[in-house]
């Protein structure tokens, strides 16, 4: 998309810089269109739930309490910036860093649409992956700074969940990469759009749900939101953070709700792309410009984040050790039954 | 038995409860909400709920009270101050009727102990003031009150709906022990 600077920029300021300031460019997009996507997330957050509670949701601030969002974003920049006495303090100020770091760097692999991607990284899954491991870092940090105890439950229990769920995620991913043959993000949606199903998700069936049940408690949300459970812990891992710090853990939060959502499109629902037998059907699709299918890719992230709100309004937390006993004893194997499975499939050459 | 154990078992696997739930939370969804929008769209009060108070006007428009003083003496709050002096032609005149609408309990025993049917509670339910003085209700409010929440008929109909109206019935229940019924050699 941003490839037609080249020719203009390239003759005054040199390839090596037009390169980086494209990248720049792009990484200004990306971030741009996703805290917006962030900051409305929690509007339509609020205004699903509300909804499914026989209730409105924000009605106020704006026509239909759209500004709300805005609204809540500048409360929190003017906010008293509090640090507990007993904080230890170089932890406590760099653990929201990296959570927020950690999480935007997620955006850098992900393909927004063909050929768009800040870095079109051959181990892109893998890169997702690590980094939001990294993420669990900084909950861990701020827990254990904040010198609370709440805290400290919190960032304890986020530690051990974030862990235990974070290889059933990736073991559910595994199949996934088996078919594709690959974990370039790129190619694997590409395997998908030329496979009959156009989406790994129907023959993934079983690596799907893992994926579905890791994706919702490696974000900590409900139904597996122990790490802030509101009702035990005041908020868990960010009771202690106010003003911008707090604003970047919940920043962080929702940018890797979209991450998780744009992970699953792009391995099991195909990303940007419609199926095959589709496409062969109405072949005046392939003539589209690129925006429409930005457009397809963010309805199948926005189908992600509506079973979020969706699973949030309807069912209660899990119990700690019901969360182990779902993680170890039925995600794990679930998903090491799949890789069997796939990989058998594949070496008799069914994929 | 064999046949429950395996419902139950297609019950865990496929999360049908879960299901459900969720089933149930999307219709909702679609259902219209609850939310009363409580500023901007008021809700009209129950009929009879006691509220802010209010001094009665007859048709001619004067004061219906006396200035007795029942309802200052069955307030159980106490919040009913009256304040008379005699009038050119030995009549009462009532100068000050003042309600502290902050210490009232609306227990509405005011209304009841009074025979003129001269003080109300309105159906006014949202008074809230930034001030204590806008509390403290004179005469002059009060009968403004009765201006604003109890114009024409619905003031005419207040005590025929909702009390007992003393102005035209004095009798008391029969199963009530009044002096009236004492016969006079006992009540000596």
């Amino acid at each position: 998309m941003t490839s037609f600077l080249e020719p203009i920029l390239a003759p005054f300021i040199g390839m090596m810089l037009t390169t980086i300031v494209i990248i720049l460019i792009k990484v200004a997009i990306v971030i741009g269109i996703t805290l917006l996507h962030v900051a409305y997330a929690t509007y339509w957050e609020r205004k699903i739930i509300g909804f499914m509670q026989f209730r409105l949701g924000p009605r106020e601030v704006g026509w239909f309490g759209l500004l709300q969002p805005i609204a809540d974003g500048v409360k929190l920049f003017f906010k008293e910036d509090i640090i507990p006495a007993t904080a230890d303090k170089p932890i406590f100020y760099l653990a929201p860093v990296i959570f927020f770091v950690s999480a935007l760097t997620s955006l850098s692999v992900l393909p927004f649409f063909d050929g768009f991607a800040v870095a079109d990284i051959n181990i892109g899954l893998l890169f997702l992956l690590a980094m939001s491991s990294l993420g669990a870092y900084g909950i861990v940090m701020a827990g254990w700074s904040s010198g609370s105890k709440y805290s400290f439950l919190g960032g304890l229990r986020a530690a051990s969940q974030v862990i235990s769920y974070e290889i059933a995620m990736g073991l559910s991913l595994v199949g996934v990469m088996i078919m594709a043959g690959s974990l370039n993000l790129t190619e694997i949606v590409k395997a998908q759009a030329n496979y009959p199903t156009g989406f790994y998700a129907i023959p993934q069936v079983l690596g799907f749900f893992v994926f579905f049940v890791a994706m919702f408690a490696e974000t900590n949300r409900l139904p597996f939101d122990l790490p802030e459970a509101e009702s035990e812990l005041v908020a868990g891992y960010f009771t202690e953070y106010s003003g911008f710090r707090f604003a970047m853990f919940f920043l962080g939060e929702y940018t890797g709700m979209l991450i998780m959502s744009a992970i699953g499109t792009l391995c099991f629902l195909g990303g940007w792309t419609l199926p095959k037998f589709f496409m062969d059907l109405l072949p005046f699709l392939s003539q589209l410009p690129p925006i429409v299918w930005v457009v397809v890719f963010l309805g199948k992230v926005y189908f992600f984040m509506f079973m979020y709100y969706w699973v949030r309004a309807t069912l209660p937390r899990y119990r700690y050790d019901q969360l182990m006993n779902i993680g170890w004893k039925v995600l794990i194997p679930l998903a090491l039954v799949n890789i069997i499975f796939t990989g058998t499939l594949k070496i008799m050459g069914w994929f | 038995m064999v046949l429950m154990k395996k419902n139950s078992l297609i019950k865990i696997m496929f999360f049908t409860e879960i299901l459900k739930g969720m089933a149930l939370t999307f219709r909702t969804l679609f259902k219209p909400a609850v939310t009363r929008r409580y500023p901007k769209v008021k809700v009209p009060a129950q009929p009879g709920y006691r509220g802010l108070h209010a001094l009665a006007k007859d048709n001619t428009g004067r004061m219906k009270c006396v200035g007795c003083g029942l309802c200052g003496a069955y307030c159980p709050s106490q919040c009913i101050h009256i304040y008379t002096t005699e009038g050119e032609d030995h009549n009462k005149v009532v100068d000050r009727y003042e309600v502290d609408v902050a210490r009232c309990i609306f227990c509405g025993f005011c209304v009841e102990a009074c025979p003129f049917g001269a003080i109300t509670l309105s159906e006014q339910y949202d008074y809230a003031n930034y001030s204590k003085d806008a509390f403290y209700m004179n005469k002059e409010k009060l009968l403004a009150n009765w201006d604003t929440y109890f114009e024409g008929e619905k003031g005419n109909q207040y005590f025929k709906k909702f009390w007992r109206p003393l102005t035209e019935d004095f009798k008391g229940n029969p199963e009530q022990a009044m002096f009236s019924k004492i016969p006079r050699k006992e009540k000596r």
